[in-house]
């Protein structure tokens, strides 16, 4: 297939998906995340239970289902309920205002039980005393006899194991303090579980209660009592865990009213039996009546004979029914199903039923993270990530307009096309748009402009080394594309790490910022190289200033290697400080790591710190950060309150309290993170940076080899501590964001030091008489402008999120920015540097050092040197090349890509005179060596001993030799370079 | 945070041996691991073999990481020239 044809198929598939984008945009609505529509996110992480010892995938995907349809019943629409890592479980419910109901709702565990009650209740001495009312209640069972909670803690501490496959529940701990008589936490599974948020205070201990024994709450006052205040709350009865019946024993629970004779005709909870429960609850009611007939006094009231049964929802009793054994001697005939009442309202009859119908979560559910964002805060952020995504978007079409000219306006088409892609992906797939994605949305924006720049720069390097436009944006592509490829594996590899191992929000940046990357591919070099190849002839780009590539007014001639020593220092004093401001001031770690709940809401009334702090303390939160912020976006006197991690209703009391006092705005949002997802989220962040670290140095590894891979790394530990360090002495707040951000600093900052590398790599061969330091030099020399502009380029879509980007947007691009800038400055000031100390240690350069500092007087000279007058016939040679293509010589030029230009024609020549490389009386064995396994290029043109030191070289065409033309020579030539393409290694 | 920073006071005193002639073990990355190892373990020798926590890190808990790191880098820079001067035909830079 002809170029032509190729291109044109290209740019007619470019347009055919920019029509079915445009389509999908027009069709599908785009799914927002919480944080951009409001709403609330739990976080949970399994715990086992005795029926369930482990917490694996199948049972995380079973209470992922009976959530699903716990969440159906709440009536959200389109939420989202997923796993996350290895044991949690992620909801997100948008458009839910009460997080409290939320979470009653989705993850209760809902493990119903029925105990026979008599026979269960301990006594004093940890035995059953069924006949003692004033353990079992008597009349009043599941009400009166019940402990406070510290002697029942004690009481059950007492009983020996008694490990049953039908338990409810397995060891519990508790932290108690003995002085004061006062449970201080628990229950928890494990004693770690006990100490993760707070250390143990002086004075506690831990209790054990073994499997096998369980305390169960005392019935909760009804509405009447409650106002009467006639129960004590919190009492608790020690029950033997031996359930007669379960959850799973019954069916068709729904919600109904008493309405049989002399019946309250409050709500209440009826429900059917299974077989097996059918026939179970007959054995137990039959049990219960024989024993209430066989305890009764004769002559006393029968009702104090009546025996119990209790019914216990996830540790707390519901109800404690008794059975009338005159009426059902034989017990009860459970084919008429059964009820459960004890002053319900409807709400909570209904969440009862609902329960009781999508069944008991095979695992114990702890929440560990929740957050509530208001729709108007989201609105708001939505807003601010667009803003921001789109003032990036521009600014970077502007830099390559300003600086590509043509070039740079194809490259904007490719951004535009790019966009609208991107953007039909997401609705496509469908991705859910959150802030940690329009991060990684502008991110890409950023990638994507950089694989332009690095390929016009090498277009505009061709064409300034003589080659006709046309042909030089053929080479430019050709040769520019692997260090593309390299660049962007590495970013895929990224993006693939820290979406298989970050935390739930960190995914959607991870996701975004992967699939941008190969979309990105496909805009900035297939799309491009087809529109410019196609406009390659046009009057429009006939000239090489059209394209950026006229004359070079400025050439990089620094000793990089010489003055590496002042770089060096630099980064040092730099990691001195920080390593000074890490051990004084620390960082600063969020909630998202240290636990906690942070509040933030718009207050009707003005109100200071004290005053709101007045109001917490009556809560019970005294020590609680308070601090007033400024946002006007947000609404008049804004508060921000952070104190220890709060259960949902707790939040919803501080909520009424502040309302009480001040008035809450409409602004109010919450996050509580436990202690559990603070460890999970630091983990998976260290996890991911030492997976990204170990996949990238096997990567450039294999690419190039591996000593060129310790440098690398040695830079990236250099940005992410330096970016460690910078957060530290500033203060700012450490959040997942910044853990997402600075996973991405990784795979930036090997982009830049891969792109520095290639060249290396590159002129290794081509100068085969140069000390290391002079190759890394002159690498330098080449691609710093390339550096520069793709780091520039990315850092303005990363300001404009600084600038116009919400509080989480500004977390990532805080970091971005700190991590781009270290990253391009150790690409090129400390990787480059540690590369050439280390391989000069090998042989063959220390021989060559050696014999250049022979020549030389003891020194070796920035540049390899070639002579005075050849660089001046180069230069000369380069502007008339130049000359040439701006009189339009496009009829008669070759656009073939293996045209080579003169300088590479001068190369060839001598190579083929076999002049260069013993030129100069050199040891014979490193350059026989050298010269065997690599061409002589055109370093081998050195000053002869004796000579002075000539000046530097430049990068234009060489003299001496004939100029490339269009005949049988050329084309001998053109073989011969076809030939030597792969022992000279392709410009990148 | 105190292995932060005793990693942080090896990496910073490391850059400095780019004024030194080039005689480590190892060569620049020698002296790179040498100055990492050497201040988290000596750091954590003057704390007792433990790490300190959070709360526990001060300035001089940093600055407990440079004498592992110099006293390891200079180890290595001894070992280094040691081993240049016993190499046959060994040529001092």
């Amino acid at each position: 297939m002809s170029d032509r044809r190729r291109n044109g198929l290209i740019l007619l598939l470019v347009l055919g998906l920019l029509v079915a984008s445009v389509v999908v945009l027009l069709q599908k609505p785009t799914r927002l995340g919480l944080d951009l529509q409001g709403g609330v996110e739990l976080v949970y992480q399994g715990k086992p239970t005795p029926q369930q010892p482990r917490v694996d995938a199948a049972a995380l995907d079973r209470a992922l289902e009976i959530m699903r349809d716990r969440v159906d019943q709440l009536g959200v629409a389109e939420p989202e309920i997923q796993r996350s890592g290895r044991d949690q479980i992620v909801v997100g419910l948008p458009d839910v205002k009460n997080a409290g109901r939320a979470q009653d709702q989705v993850g209760k565990t809902a493990q119903l039980f029925f105990y026979d009650w008599e026979p269960n209740v301990l006594g004093e001495n940890a035995k059953p005393d069924p006949t003692n009312q004033q353990v079992t209640g008597g009349t009043a069972a599941g009400r009166v006899g019940a402990l406070p909670y510290f002697e029942a803690v004690q009481l059950a501490a007492k009983r020996p194991p008694a490990v049953e496959r039908d338990n409810s529940t397995t060891d519990q701990f508790y932290l108690v303090d003995d002085a004061r008589k006062r449970v201080l936490r628990g229950p928890e599974d494990a004693v770690a579980d006990l100490t993760s948020e707070q250390a143990a205070p002086p004075g506690s201990k831990v209790v054990k209660v073994n499997q096998g024994t369980v305390l169960v709450r005392a019935e909760k006052p009804d509405a009447r009592e409650k106002k009467k205040a006639a129960v004590a709350p919190n009492r608790y009865y020690v029950i033997n865990d031996d359930p007669a019946l379960r959850g799973t024993d019954i069916r068709n629970p729904e919600q109904n009213f008493d309405q049989g004779p002399g019946s309250s005709g409050e709500p209440i909870v009826t429900f059917d039996f299974t077989d097996r429960g059918r026939r179970t609850w007959q054995n137990v009611t039959r049990a219960i009546a024989q024993r209430g007939a066989a305890s009764q006094v004769p002559g006393t009231d029968p009702q104090t004979a009546y025996q119990h049964f209790a019914i216990v929802l996830d540790g707390e009793l519901i109800s404690v029914p008794y059975i009338d054994f005159q009426q059902n001697p034989d017990g009860i005939d459970g084919s008429n199903g059964a009820e459960i009442s004890g002053g319900f309202t409807i709400q909570s009859a209904q969440d009862l039923a609902n329960l009781l119908t999508t069944g008991a979560l095979p695992i114990k559910l702890d929440l560990i993270s929740q957050s509530q964002v208001s729709a108007s805060l989201g609105k708001q952020a939505l807003n601010q990530g667009l803003l921001a995504s789109a003032i990036g978007f521009l600014v970077v079409v502007f830099f390559l307009l300003l600086f590509y000219r043509v070039l740079g306006l194809i490259a904007g088409a490719a951004l535009v096309i790019y966009a609208v892609y991107f953007y039909a992906l997401i609705e496509l797939i469908p991705i859910t748009l959150t802030l940690p994605s329009i991060a990684g949305l502008v991110l890409t924006i950023g990638v994507a402009a950089d694989a332009n720049i690095v390929i016009f720069e090498r277009v505009k390097e061709e064409i300034r080394a003589g080659r006709s436009i046309a042909a030089g944006i053929a080479t430019g592509y050709k040769r520019g594309l692997s260090a593309i490829i390299d660049a962007n594996v590495v970013t895929l590899m990224t993006a693939f790490i820290l979406f298989i191992l970050a935390t739930a929000g960190v995914k959607g940046f991870a996701f975004t910022l992967g699939i941008g990357t190969i979309v990105s591919l496909f805009t900035a070099v297939l799309a491009t190289q087809a529109a410019l190849s196609t406009m390659g002839r046009s009057r429009l780009i006939s000239r090489p200033s059209a394209l950026g590539a006229g004359e070079q007014r400025f050439r990089w001639r620094f000793d990089f290697m010489g003055a590496s020593k002042w770089f060096f220092s630099m980064s040092g004093l730099i990691l001195l400080i920080g390593a000074l401001a890490i051990g004084g001031k620390g960082l600063s770690f969020g909630i998202d790591f240290e636990s906690g709940t942070r509040i933030t809401t718009n207050l009707d009334r003005p109100a200071t710190e004290a005053q709101v702090r007045s109001v917490l303390a009556a809560e019970g939160y005294a020590d609680a950060k308070i601090q007033r912020l400024q946002d006007p976006q947000l609404g008049r006197n804004v508060v921000q309150i952070r104190t220890a991690n709060l259960q949902p209703a707790k939040v919803q009391d501080v909520r009424a309290a502040l309302n009480q006092r001040f008035g809450v705005g409409n602004n109010f949002s919450n996050d509580s993170i436990g202690p559990t997802f603070g460890q999970t989220v630091a983990s998976s962040a260290v996890v991911a940076i030492i997976a990204s670290l170990l996949v990238i140095s096997a990567y450039i590894a294999l690419r190039f080899e591996w000593k060129y891979a310790v440098p690398v790394l040695i830079a990236l530990m250099h940005d992410l501590l330096i970016t460690s360090g910078v957060y530290s002495l500033v203060g700012r707040e450490v959040t997942t964001s910044t853990v997402a951000a600075l996973l991405t600093i990784l795979g930036y900052s090997l982009y830049d030091t891969i792109i520095v590398f290639d060249r290396v790599r590159e002129n290794v061969p081509r100068m085969p008489r140069a000390a290391f330091s002079q190759i890394v030099n002159r690498s330098m020399s080449e691609v710093l402008t390339r550096s520069l502009a793709t780091s520039f380029c990315t850092v303005l879509p990363v300001l404009a999120l600084l600038l116009f980007g919400g509080e989480t947007l500004k977390d990532f691009a805080f970091a971005l920015i700190v991590g781009i800038a270290s990253g391009t400055y150790s690409s090129v000031f400390i990787a480059s540097p540690v590369l050439t100390h280390w391989k000069e240690r090998e042989s063959v350069y220390t021989r060559r050092r050696r014999r250049i500092e022979k020549e030389h007087g003891g020194k070796v000279p920035a540049y390899a040197a070639v002579g005075a007058e050849a660089q001046e016939e180069r230069r000369r040679e380069a502007e008339e090349a130049q000359a040439r293509n701006a009189r339009g010589r496009r009829v008669t030029t070759s656009d073939e890509p293996e045209e080579i230009s003169p300088q590479e024609f001068d190369d060839l020549v001598r190579d083929l005179h076999g002049d260069g490389a013993k030129t100069d009386g050199e040891p014979p064995e490193e350059e026989e060596v050298d010269a065997a396994a690599e061409p002589p290029a055109e370093e081998e043109v050195e000053a002869e001993p004796g000579k002075p030191p000539p000046a530097a070289a430049p990068a234009g065409p060489s003299s001496s030799t004939p100029k490339p033309k269009r005949d049988k020579s050329k084309r001998s030539s053109s073989t011969a370079a076809k030939r030597r393409g792969k022992r000279h290694g392709r410009r990148r | 945070m105190a292995v932060l920073a005793w990693v942080m006071m090896g990496l910073a005193l490391w850059h400095f041996t780019i004024f030194l002639p080039d005689r480590f073990w190892g060569g620049i990355v020698g002296a790179f691991l040498a100055a990492i190892v050497g201040a988290v373990l000596v750091g954590m020798a003057i704390s007792g073999f433990a790490v300190p926590g959070e709360d526990d890190t001060t300035i001089l808990t940093a600055a407990e990481g440079a004498p592992g790191a110099l006293l390891a880098m200079a180890l290595v820079y001894a070992e280094g020239t040691r081993r240049e001067r016993t190499r046959p035909g060994a040529h001092a830079a």
